[in-house]
C-alpha cells in the first residue's frame, strides 16, 4: 500500500503542496490574519486529536462510524452484487430493476433520509440504511456491466473447449470483470462513508459525523476539525488501498507485467 | 502415455446455414448446399474472398452454430455441439489476458476435466512443443503476435483432438512471421497427422499447407472447386517456386480475380 503510493508519479510534489497548505494555514492564524475561531490551526487540531486519543473519545466515535460504515457497505456489496449478477444473466431482471436505478441515479440519495427517519427513527438503523443506499448503485452497475460485457471471443473460445455455465462464470466472466468489480467497490467505499457521515450529522448519539455536528453547533472549531481530519484520513486510506488493489488485479489489462 | 488411435473423418453433406437478420424475422443464407468429405489425417485448406462463409462453415464443424439443413458427421457421429474430438485455433484475441502462457494452455485441459495430477505437466509439454518453454510465465500482452498464435495452437493440441479447426490463425501476422508459423504448423502436424482444416485468404499459404484446397464463392456461400495439391511432403520453401506450385497459384488466382470482377460488376450496377 505504502509502496504503491510512493511508486505513483511525483508523490513528492503532492507531499510538498500538502505541507505548504498546512504551513500557510498555521501561519495565517499565528500571524493574526485570520482568527483561530474560524479555521482553527494545524497545531491546535493536532493537540485536540492527542487529547481525544488519550481520553478515548476518538476511539468511541471512530468505532461507531466504522461499524455503521462496514455493515452498510457489506449489505451494499451483498445485495448490489447479487442483483447485478441476476440482471447480467436475465434481461427481464435487468428491465425490472432499471427504473429503480434511474431513480437512484437522477435523485440525490440524501433526499431519502427523512423517509427512513420516519420509518426507523434517528440513529444506527437509519445511518446504516443511508450508507447502503449511497453505496449500492456503483456495486450493482459495475457488477452488471462487468459480467454482461465479457469479451464474446473469450466466451466462444471457452465454449469451444466444452466450458459449462459455471466454468464460463468462474473462469471467464468473473476474472475478466475483476478490475471493474473492484472499481465499483472503490466508488462504493467513498459513497458509503459519505452516507454514514451525512446521516450522523443529522441525527446520531455517537460517531465522527455526530461529533462534528455537536462541536459545530457549539462553535468549537478545533474539535470539529479534528473529527473532519479523521474522516478525510479514513476516506483516503480506503480508496487508496482499493486503487492499489485495482492496479494489481488489472495489471494484465495494460500493465508492464513482470 | 498412449495417444488414442487417430480418428477424424468428417463428412459434410448438403449443409446450409442461415443467420437471423437483426431486428427482423428474415433469414440470411450464409452457406448453402455444401458437401465435402475430409479424410482422417488429411490437411484441407479453405480459401475464398471475405464474407463467403468460411468462418461460418468452420464454426458449424466446431458445433458452435446450428445447421439450417444438411448434416455434419465426424466418424459417423452427428456434430451438434462442441466436443473433445475437435479443437479450434482462434485469432489471438481469444487468449485469457489474465492467465500466463502455461495457464492458457492449462485452461483447455481444465475445461475438459483432465486428471489433475498430470494437467500441469501436460500443459507444459505443449508449451515447450510450440517453442515457448522460456515464456511459460509470460502473459499474452507480453508476447508478439506470432508467439500468441503458438499459444493458441498449443491450447488446441493439448486436449488431443481428432480434428484441428483453424480460422485464419495467422491472419494478423506479418508475412515473414506467417511463413515461419506455417513451417512450424506443418512440423507439428507431421508428428501425429491429426485431421486439419485451415481457413485462410492467402493463396500461397493454402497451397503450401494443404493436401486439398477448397475454393469457396459467395452469395450465398458455396464450394466452387476442390483442388488436389500434388506436392510431396514434407513441404519446403523451395517448392514455392516449383512449376507445379506456380500452376496451382495461377489457377487459384483466376478464381479470386473472377470473384473480384463479379463484385465490381455488382458495384457498378448498384
Ligand atoms: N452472427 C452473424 N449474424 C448474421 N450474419 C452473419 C453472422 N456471422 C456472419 N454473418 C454473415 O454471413 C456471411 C459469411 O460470413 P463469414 O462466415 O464470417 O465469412 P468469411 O469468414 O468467409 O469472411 C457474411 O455475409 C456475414 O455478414
Ligand atoms: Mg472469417
Amino acid at each position: 500500500m505504502m509502496a504503491a503510493i510512493l511508486r505513483r508519479p511525483a508523490p513528492l510534489c503532492a507531499l510538498i503542496s500538502f505541507a505548504v497548505i498546512l504551513a500557510v494555514w498555521q501561519a495565517a492564524v499565528d500571524f493574526g490574519f485570520v482568527k483561530a475561531f474560524f479555521i482553527s490551526s494545524p497545531s491546535r487540531v493536532a493537540f485536540e486529536l492527542v487529547r481525544q486519543v488519550k481520553n478515548g473519545e476518538l476511539a468511541a466515535n471512530l468505532s461507531v462510524t466504522l461499524y455503521e460504515f462496514i455493515i452498510g457497505l457489506a449489505f451494499a456489496v451483498l445485495i448490489g452484487g447479487l442483483l447485478g449478477l441476476l440482471a447480467s444473466w436475465s434481461e427481464t431482471v435487468q428491465h425490472i430493476l432499471d427504473p429503480f436505478i434511474w431513480f437512484k441515479y437522477s435523485s440525490p440519495t440524501i433526499a431519502f433520509y427523512p423517509m427512513f427517519v420516519a420509518w426507523l427513527g434517528l440513529g444506527e438503523a437509519t445511518i446504516i440504511v443511508m450508507a447502503f443506499l449511497f453505496a449500492v448503485t456503483p456495486i450493482y452497475a459495475n457488477t452488471l456491466s462487468g459480467i454482461k460485457n465479457t469479451d464474446p471471443d473469450l466466451i466462444r473460445a471457452a465454449i469451444s473447449f466444452g466450458a459449462r455455465r459455471h466454468d464460463l462464470f468462474f473462469k471467464v466472466s468473473l476474472p475478466a470483470s475483476a478490475p471493474i468489480l473492484i472499481a465499483g467497490l472503490r466508488l462504493a467505499v467513498g459513497r458509503a462513508l459519505t452516507g454514514v457521515v451525512a446521516a450522523e450529522l443529522f441525527g446520531a448519539a455517537a460517531g465522527l459525523g455526530y461529533s462534528m455536528s455537536y462541536y459545530g453547533q457549539k462553535l468549537r472549531t478545533t474539535e470539529m476539525m479534528a473529527s473532519l481530519i479523521v474522516i478525510i484520513i479514513l476516506g483516503v486510506i480506503f480508496t487508496q488501498a482499493l486503487a492499489a488493489l485495482e492496479a494489481r488485479v488489472g495489471a494484465w489489462r495494460t500493465g508492464p507485467g513482470r | 502415455m498412449t495417444e488414442k488411435a487417430t480418428q477424424g473423418r468428417l463428412e459434410i453433406s448438403d449443409l446450409s446455414i442461415t443467420y437471423r437478420k437483426p431486428r427482423s424475422d428474415e433469414v440470411f443464407t450464409a452457406v448453402e448446399g455444401v458437401s465435402l468429405t475430409i479424410e482422417k489425417g488429411s490437411f484441407v485448406t479453405i480459401v475464398g474472398s471475405s464474407g463467403c462463409g468460411k468462418s461460418t462453415l468452420l464454426l458449424a464443424m466446431a458445433g458452435l452454430i446450428p445447421k439450417a439443413s444438411g448434416a455434419i458427421a465426424l466418424d459417423g457421429q452427428e456434430v451438434t455441439k462442441p466436443g473433445p474430438d475437435r479443437a479450434m485455433v482462434f485469432q489471438d484475441a481469444s487468449l485469457l489476458p489474465w492467465r500466463t502462457v502455461h495457464g492458457n494452455v492449462r485452461f483447455a485441459l481444465e475445461l475438459q476435466r483432465w486428471k489433475r495430477d498430470d494437467i500441469d505437466e501436460r500443459a507444459m509439454r505443449y508449451v515447450r512443443m510450440v517453442g515457448l518453454g522460456a515464456f511459460a510465465d509470460y502473459h499474452p500482452h507480453q508476447l508478439s503476435g506470432g508467439m500468441r498464435q503458438r499459444v493458441n495452437i498449443a491450447r488446441a493440441l493439448c486436449v488431443d483432438p481428432d480434428v484441428l479447426l483453424m480460422d485464419e490463425p495467422f491472419g494478423a501476422l506479418d508475412a515473414q512471421t506467417r511463413e515461419v508459423m506455417c513451417d512450424e504448423l506443418l512440423r507439428i502436424w507431421e508428428r501425429d497427422k491429426k485431421t486439419a482444416i485451415f481457413v485462410t485468404h492467402a493463396i500461397d499459404e493454402a497451397i503450401f499447407l494443404g493436401d486439398r484446397v477448397v475454393v469457396m464463392g459467395r452469395n450465398p456461400g458455396h464450394i466452387r472447386d476442390v483442388i488436389e495439391i500434388d506436392l510431396p511432403r514434407p513441404r519446403t520453401n523451395a517448392m514455392l517456386d516449383s512449376p507445379a506450385f506456380v500452376d496451382y497459384r495461377r489457377r487459384l488466382r483466376e478464381y479470386i480475380a473472377a470473384d473480384l470482377a463479379a463484385l465490381q460488376m455488382v458495384e457498378a450496377i448498384v
